[in-house]
């Protein structure tokens, strides 16, 4: 399935959320938006969490070198690591042409609804990213 | 009005005080927002990895294998720290991702017209035929590495940078290289290049004062903080010092 950029939630430090499933059983699937990627410039290399790691709103998931610059990857969610795209980081070229789909990083099973409502949708994320430029 | 920044006294410390203290500054910076400079040297020849790199790619350089070594908190390759004069440059960052990509340029700028002082002719890479060195599979050392904002001397490498980001701040260290090391004979230094050698102290001071004009900042010279040498030391066992950590790529 392709994912709508459009319909994703998006946090103020730059990664996007897309949240899946019943109430009990929520999945978010997380990356970096485009404008993100395009801002840090030729990434070099990135870490991914571990499966079955915890991670709470605003807490680094991982870590991505662009230009000898490390720059952290914060978790917009509240819950476990479920699952992690471990060949992105071998493939970081390919997350320029599609940071959406192909771009995902991991996944994380919900605990509770934390960080959910400081999200932005993409309207607002677009307005940030206009007036950070 | 400048802003007041803080100017930390030039020190020689061991590598793994030296990624520790820079660390405890960033974190300082973060929760205050107060930017700072610092100057050291390193008491000892050290070799320091890039954060990314792996631990195995140390035994592709012999004459550094022998050398106390760590990991840096920042990207990049390799750095055989011994006769260099290394800077570190704290600032408070907001949550524009591209807020500080000049921050290169801008520092480069200021050590290029302080080298000037010194006799020292030194350009960006990205103002130099790229068929210079440039290579497509990155080499283990920092220095036969190049990218734009690089300072080179006479087609060879003598200032390199690179940045640590965190929530509220951005660290940029870089190490000038003032002459050659035992350690990396492949590497020429400003002393080798032009028979100059600039007083660390003098380089150093005349670069903080270019650097506070350019930046806006009104440097204030000011020690570490007790709660900045606990919170080094605290790194220290964590990252910089833990075998651990330094192996785990």
């Amino acid at each position: 399935m392709t994912r709508d950029e459009s319909k994703l939630l998006y946090a103020a430090t730059h990664e996007w959320a897309a949240i899946e499933g019943e109430s009990g059983d929520r999945v978010a699937t997380i990356g970096i938006s485009g404008f993100a990627i395009e801002q840090l410039n030729d990434l070099v290399y990135m870490d991914l969490p571990e499966v079955g790691r915890s991670v709470a709103p605003g807490e680094e998931f991982g870590e991505v070198e662009s230009v000898k610059a490390v720059s952290p990857m914060y978790s917009p969610v509240a819950g476990e690591v479920l699952e992690v795209h471990s060949e992105l980081p071998d493939q970081l070229e390919k997350l320029n042409d599609d940071p959406i789909n192909f771009g995902w990083m991991i996944k994380v099973r919900l605990s509770s609804d934390e960080g959910i409502d400081q999200l932005m949708d993409h309207e607002a994320y677009q307005k940030q990213c206009a007036e950070s430029q | 009005m400048a802003s007041t920044g803080r100017l930390i006294p030039l020190a020689a410390g061991d590598p793994v005080d030296n990624m520790s203290i820079d660390q405890a500054l960033l974190e300082s910076t973060s929760h205050s927002q107060v930017p700072a400079l610092r100057f050291y040297c390193w008491s000892r020849p050290s070799l320091s990895l890039g954060y990314f790199q792996e631990f195995a790619a140390r035994d592709s350089h012999v004459e550094s294998v022998g050398l106390d070594w760590v990991r840096r908190s920042t990207g990049g390759g390799a750095i055989v720290h011994h006769h260099e004069l290394t800077y570190s440059l704290f600032l408070p960052a907001n949550r524009s991702i591209g807020q500080h990509r000049d921050l290169y340029a801008q520092v480069h700028g200021e050590v290029a017209t302080s080298l000037r002082d010194f006799g020292v002719t030194a350009v960006p890479y990205r103002t130099l035929s790229r068929s210079l060195s440039a290579s497509a599979a990155e080499p283990f050392l920092c220095f036969q590495r190049r990218t734009d904002e690089d300072l080179i001397v006479s087609g060879y490498k003598i200032l390199g940078s690179a940045q640590r980001k965190v929530r509220g701040a951005v660290l940029q260290h870089g190490s000038l290289l003032l002459k050659s090391s035992p350690h990396a004979p492949q590497l020429p230094g400003i002393a080798e290049l032009t028979s100059q050698l600039p007083s660390i102290q003098q380089f150093s001071e005349k670069l903080a004062n270019r650097l506070g004009n350019r930046l806006e900042l009104d440097w204030q010279e000011d020690g570490l903080r007790d709660q900045e040498l606990e919170s080094a030391g605290r790194i220290a066992v964590a990252k910089f010092g833990s075998m651990q950590w330094k192996c785990r790529r």
